[in-house]
């Protein structure tokens, strides 16, 4: 009894493996020919990842700020007071998107500036208005084309960047 | 008809008033300030009484006078409130967001916007820091 389950057990693995074979076969001959029903049926892929966050690029913005406050904090440290609160802000609303998105904020922009920025304060203002002004246009897009369950987080955020504009005058 | 909309009417209301007793007490350039924000809810409110009356039922009505959250003796203490109207009034208009979609939605953050550079331009001239608060319009 015990060997004879032994070989039927063999035997449908030789059948399975040999399914295998014939469906792979079939995969590499539809591949060559029509490759999207070939990938549709059989390709055995992953499902792909679900489309990103359309508030991924406001939290990755929020943390290329928060960095740009703090690098210009590190180049002219007589700035800390009016920068650190905004900084501290950018890194407030990173928070609070990622909450939202269901991410954590610890996912740093591979564009993000290196090194203390060069300048005297005055330029180093000029330039954190600059992308202040970038962030602050692409929060007030992302609040009008907002659904109802967020449009008031993205609202402040916002209005708090136009307020940063004011406070960098 | 919104009742958000609505009760940013009535802040608005609120906050045209509350702009007497504060201008009284300030002196310089604070003063022209405090006209040109008095002027810019006017103009909120006149919008909205129109959006609202467009849009049918009973548009809400301003009051005679408010009571004022603490006295306004001088300086210093109209700036304080100055500060906290435009606070309050934000406030209303962030509530007005989720139920607007689009170009109305659009003024809506116009108004919320305007109403929290106020508010730092006062904490400004008060000598408040930091200037900014992370979550303009939040409650608590």
């Amino acid at each position: 009894m015990l060997s004879g389950r032994t070989t039927q057990r063999h035997g449908t693995d030789g059948h399975s493996r040999r399914t295998v074979l014939r469906v792979g076969a079939l995969v590499t001959l539809a591949g060559t020919g029509t490759a999207l029903t070939g990938c549709d049926l059989f390709d055995g892929q992953p499902a792909p990842d679900p489309a990103p966050d359309p508030l991924a690029p406001l939290l990755s913005g929020a943390l290329d700020l928060a960095d740009r406050y703090a690098a210009a904090v590190a180049a002219a440290p007589e700035l800390a007071g009016r920068l650190d609160p905004i900084a501290e802000a950018h890194r407030a609303h990173a928070a609070e998107l990622a909450r939202v998105i269901g991410t954590t904020p610890s996912g740093r922009p591979s564009g993000s500036p290196s090194g203390p920025p060069a300048g005297t304060p005055a330029q180093l203002l000029a330039d954190l208005r600059t992308a202040e002004q970038q962030g602050r246009d692409a929060a007030v897009r992302a609040c009008t084309e907002a659904p109802t369950e967020r449009a008031a987080l993205l609202g402040s955020i916002a209005a708090a960047r136009a307020t940063h504009l004011e406070a960098l005058r | 008809m919104s009742e958000e909309l609505a009760a940013a009417l009535r802040a608005e209301y609120a906050a045209i008033w509350a702009y007497g007793p504060i201008g009284v007490r300030l002196r310089g350039a604070a003063v022209d300030a405090a006209r040109q924000a008095e002027a810019a809810h006017r103009s909120r409110r006149d919008a909205l009484v129109l959006q609202l009356a467009a849009g049918g039922g009973t548009v809400p009505t301003g009051q005679a006078g408010y009571a004022l959250p603490f006295p306004v003796t001088d300086q210093a203490s109209a700036l304080r409130l100055a500060v906290e109207i435009e606070e309050r009034t934000g406030a209303y208009w962030r509530a007005a967001l989720p139920v607007t979609t689009g170009a109305e939605r659009s003024r809506v953050l116009a108004a919320l916007t305007d109403c929290a550079v106020r508010a730092t331009r006062w904490r400004r001239t008060a000598g408040m820091t930091p200037v900014t608060v992370a979550f303009p319009g939040r409650p608590g």
